[in-house]
């Protein structure tokens, strides 16, 4: 049997930059400029794609997920026609998972129904917030209304299945605030939420502003108070919590996501995009032009690549797995990898359980309640070198 | 070069008033800089000294210089450290020279170490040239300098030169100052010799390396030396001036300053102050004013990874080879483990080693907070000496412990002499003297304890005048003391390395202030930390740091697993370099918190 795989294309085009946000994405003012360099940019994506074919004949592609930047500024032609184009080449069944992110602002009914022509079949919404001060402060380009908007756009268009993502730890959010915003979100009734803590990236305003003392973040116990009320609101409105930031209607989980947890392959196609192909992963270089250039010459642009050893594959899928609130198989494990979990990790495991970290259930390693939100030194333990 | 037309001087200032500055103009003047688009501050070789824009070793550069009467002369400036820390080796270099330039700031004025520095120089009986710099600053005021030269001091400032060493202004008028007013060197070159070592350092091929100031006789290659202080003889194998870089003489004569080697081992062969001597017809006497370094301050210093331990002796005892004030002792912490006590001239001192350790030797290292040396008499009448808080004897078998005092001489502008009291008297400083240097600025005298002056005095200081007030102080002796220790406790648990001796009247605030400042730099932890101040069984002071509650990645990254990968990595790393204490992970800052609190 084929090894499932994922596919991830990075759009780096945005109306304007976040303040909080550090992927890679370029601003480009002029419409006209800006249409040739998605023509251009679209052609390169295409080589990159090519090349790659080559090497992954042996997975079976099971998703799509165009992420960004904002893909929806892409006029809606072009995307479906590469969207068609990566379907066709990498032989995705029709009713694999095509996930596009988009922007309240510029998701029109029109464009969606054109995607949805091309086999898009998923959206991911960057709500982040239903408080014009925060989504202000934040620097997004829209605002709640234009929320309201879209999901009545997704709807109108048929797109039943869509995501909202949402963010807490916010500059001078509150905890109500963040109540207000997970209750409108579920009155919209999405079936999937990604809720993500506000993290500090280097090289951002928001980092500038955070060492010039002036941002007014919640501090520790309010964001973890934010995440504690996060779990329990949306279980209670039959969501189920997948993942550490992650919350779906049964059978609603993001196929493509659980790729990553679950340690998979996946091509990355685009700037600044990563990818896990066989033992390799691979980042490209962020650099638009670089990239056009570069596979104008049928050349990768690497930033970084590197040789996953049998040993850092192990520690990876642990890293990624206890991301799940499922936990890690130890029958996928010892399939995978020859070798069973707990004579690899007997020390690891030991010290986690005694700290009440994580627990074996069920022929599973999944992390506690407490392992959950103390994820990070859960995950530490399994980075052995 | 005839006696008459040699110059021996130092320039003298208070920190950043701009000597090296000065001296890379005089040097580039006399074409003894070729290419001074370089780095600047030639005389600073170390890169911790320019970094920091300090001077730490002094070192000597021979110039040769055309005079107006057109006769052709050799300058020898000797330069001088400019920190309180090292004032011996000031003295040293003052010794030998014939005059010295005095250095003032032209906005800032007369300064503290401006004046403990004049007064030194003035018991070496040095010809003083004033040289007010920065004119070229919008707020000089040389007439305002050139007065308090004239009420603090009684210096005649009438011919003080005005120079602006950024611009290159008065430079000539320097030079020519030093050839006019500076006397050249006496000396008999056929007497016996007797050479001043004022500096020395340690070079790899060569071993210890003494900078010397010839005072009379003559010494030449070949020749057999005797170190009057240890007895010691050696065969001088290289003789050498500066121009600036090392050129190789055959013999140094009475008024020469240049360097002598002759396969030393170390430079505790060269030690600072000491007289060479010719070992075969050795001076009667040596040059007065020898003194052995002492150390003034202590502290521990333990590798974070115990197994770095070896490493941190061949450091220490390579950094020795190059600093003969540093001492060292193996010692051992309960917290700690296995690490070296060491004494250093001050703060700085112990900085400039610490980040010396560091950088040059790649450790990583646990500071324990700087203690002086208490005398402790014991009820049986014994008296030890304690550099480590933990060691202090029990209670009841001490009769009185004594501590170092010091006279430290403030200057400020008189705005501010009420701060400046008011920090003195908090710090248990005992008023001895004021006076009004000019009616805008005021000198205060203050006898106080040495411990009080490492507990961030300077920093207070600053902060509380503005930046204006500046600092001098020198040893007075020890003084009775009535002094506890205060422990700290992680966990319910006495950590030695955190236990800090304290005065009676201060222990309860410290030991309050102390735990709030733990709180802060010990992160939060798995579990709930309670940390203690005590002294003895009486805990004083209590604060708890709260269990951590939630440290997770949150993003997906585009599913870069790399990158999330390296962030974790990074966080080990950080963990690596904190102290395991019980369960407690306790980062390197922790153990210098006494340093920063009021």
């Amino acid at each position: 049997m084929k090894e499932p795989a994922g596919i991830y294309v990075h759009i780096p085009f945005c109306q304007r930059k976040c303040e909080y946000c550090d992927f890679h994405s370029i601003v480009v003012n002029d419409h006209s400029q800006f249409l040739e360099v998605v023509d251009s940019y679209l052609c390169a994506l295409k080589q990159e794609a090519h090349w790659y074919a080559h090497w992954t004949e042996s997975y079976q592609f099971t998703t799509l997920y165009v992420g960004g930047g904002t893909p929806s500024l892409v006029p809606a032609e072009q995307l479906a026609e590469l969207i068609a184009f990566l379907k066709a080449l990498y032989q995705l069944p029709p009713e694999a998972e095509v996930t596009c992110e988009a922007n309240p602002k510029t998701l029109s009914a029109a464009g969606l129904a054109v995607m949805r022509e091309a086999g898009v079949n998923r959206i991911s919404l960057g709500a982040q917030a239903f408080q014009d001060p925060l989504l202000r402060a934040l620097g997004r380009v829209h605002c709640s209304a234009d929320i309201y908007a879209s999901v009545e756009a997704l709807h109108r268009a048929g797109m039943a299945n869509y995501n909202l993502d949402l963010m807490f730890g916010l500059p001078g959010q509150t905890l109500a605030d963040w109540q207000e915003t997970l209750e409108r979100a579920c009155r919209l009734n999405p079936p999937h939420l990604s809720c993500y803590s506000l993290i500090i990236e280097e090289d951002t305003p928001f980092y500038r502003a955070f060492h010039q003392g002036l941002l007014d973040l919640p501090g520790e116990d309010l964001e973890a108070d934010m995440f504690q009320l996060t779990q329990d609101y949306l279980t209670g409105m039959g969501y189920h919590h997948y993942e550490v930031s992650n919350f779906a209607k049964p059978g609603f989980e993001c196929a493509h996501n659980l790729h990553y947890w679950l340690n998979r392959p996946y091509v990355g196609l685009g700037s600044g995009a990563s990818g896990k192909v066989g033992a390799k992963r691979y980042t490209n270089a962020a650099d638009v032009q670089g990239y056009i250039a570069s596979w104008s010459r049928n050349e990768p642009l690497l930033a970084h690549e590197e040789m996953m050893d049998k040993d850092l594959a192990m520690d990876e899928t642990l890293i990624c797995g206890l991301r799940l609130l499922d936990g890690v198989s130890e029958a996928d494990f010892q399939t995978r990898f020859g070798r069973s979990l707990s004579d690899v990790y007997t020390e690891q495991i030991r010290r986690l359980e005694e700290s009440g970290l994580v627990q074996y259930q069920a022929g599973r390693l999944k992390v506690t309640r407490r392992g959950l939100f103390l994820g990070n030194v859960v995950y530490r333990e399994f980075l052995r070198s | 070069m005839p006696r008459k037309n040699v110059r021996n001087f130092c320039i003298i200032a208070h920190i950043d008033h701009g000597k090296s500055t000065l001296a890379d103009r005089i040097l580039e003047a006399c074409g003894a800089l070729k290419d001074r688009a370089a780095e600047g501050q030639v005389l600073d070789s170390m890169d911790l000294e320019r970094e920091r824009g300090i001077t730490i070793k002094l070192k000597a550069v021979r110039m040769l210089y055309r005079a107006h009467n057109g006769e052709e002369y050799v300058l020898n400036l000797i330069d001088t450290p400019g920190h309180v820390d090292f004032s011996y080796e000031v003295s040293r270099s003052l010794a030998a020279c014939e005059g010295a330039l005095l250095v003032i700031d032209a906005s800032q004025g007369v300064e503290a170490q401006t004046l403990a520095n004049l007064y030194l120089a003035l018991e070496h009986d040095l010809e003083i040239v004033p040289v007010i710099n920065k004119i070229d600053l919008p707020n000089a005021d040389p007439e305002r300098v050139k007065r308090e030269l004239e009420e603090s001091v009684g210096l005649d400032a009438s011919d003080a030169i005005l120079v602006s060493a950024k611009t290159g202004e008065g430079i000539a008028d320097v030079l020519q100052a030093v050839v006019e007013r500076i006397p050249p060197p006496e000396g008999d070159p056929e007497a016996p010799l007797r050479a001043l070592i004022f500096d020395s350092h340690y070079d790899n091929y060569r071993g210890g390396v003494a900078y010397a100031r010839i005072m009379e006789g003559t010494v030449r290659v070949g020749d057999r030396i005797l170190m009057m202080s240890s007895g010691r003889t050696f065969e001088v194998n290289g003789l050498a001036v500066f121009a600036p870089e090392m050129t190789a003489v055959d013999a140094l004569y009475a008024g020469d300053v240049g360097c002598i080697m002759a396969s030393m081992k170390d430079v505790r062969d060269t030690r600072v102050g000491d007289t060479i001597t010719s070992a075969d017809r050795p001076a009667r006497e040596p040059l007065p004013g020898y003194r052995p370094a002492k150390p003034m301050v202590y502290c521990g210093l333990y590798p974070v990874i115990n197994e770095e331990y070896t490493n941190l002796r061949e450091a220490l005892e390579k950094l020795q080879l190059n600093d003969a004030a540093l001492t060292w002792e193996a010692e051992s912490s309960a917290a700690l483990g296995f690490g070296y006590r060491c004494g250093f001239l001050g703060l700085l001192h112990l900085e400039i080693v610490q980040e010396r350790l560091e950088r040059e030797f790649g450790l990583n290292l646990i500071t324990t907070a700087p203690s002086v040396r208490y005398k402790v008499v014991l009820t049986n009448g014994t008296v030890v000496e304690v550099d480590n808080p933990s060691k202090l004897p029990d209670p009841a078998h001490i009769d009185h412990v004594e501590e170092p005092y010091v006279r430290a001489t403030i200057m400020v502008p008189t705005e501010f002499v009420g701060a400046v009291m008011d920090l003195c008297q908090d710090r248990r400083g005992e008023f001895m003297h004021m006076e009004y240097v000019t009616p805008e600025r005021a000198k205060l005298e203050y006898d106080m304890p040495l411990a009080e002056i490492l507990l961030d005095f300077f920093d207070r200081l600053k902060s509380r005048t503005k930046g204006y007030a500046s600092l001098d102080y020198e040893m007075l002796g020890y003084r009775e003391s009535d002094v506890v220790k205060l422990d700290i406790l992680l966990n319910g648990k006495p950590v030695d390395a955190l236990s800090c001796i304290v005065h009676r009247s201060k222990a309860q605030a410290r030991g309050r202030s102390l735990a709030e400042k733990l709180k802060e730099v010990i992160p939060r932890q798995q579990f709930e930390v309670p940390i203690q101040a005590a002294i003895g069984s009486r805990i004083i002071a209590r604060e708890t740091v709260k269990a951590l509650r939630k440290d997770v990645l949150a993003k997906c990254y585009g599913g870069d697993i790399s990158r999330k990968r390296k962030l974790l990595e990074k966080q080990k790393e950080g963990k690596k370099r904190m102290k395991n204490l019980g369960n407690v992970e306790v980062p390197q800052e922790a153990f210098m918190a006494i340093l920063e609190v009021e």
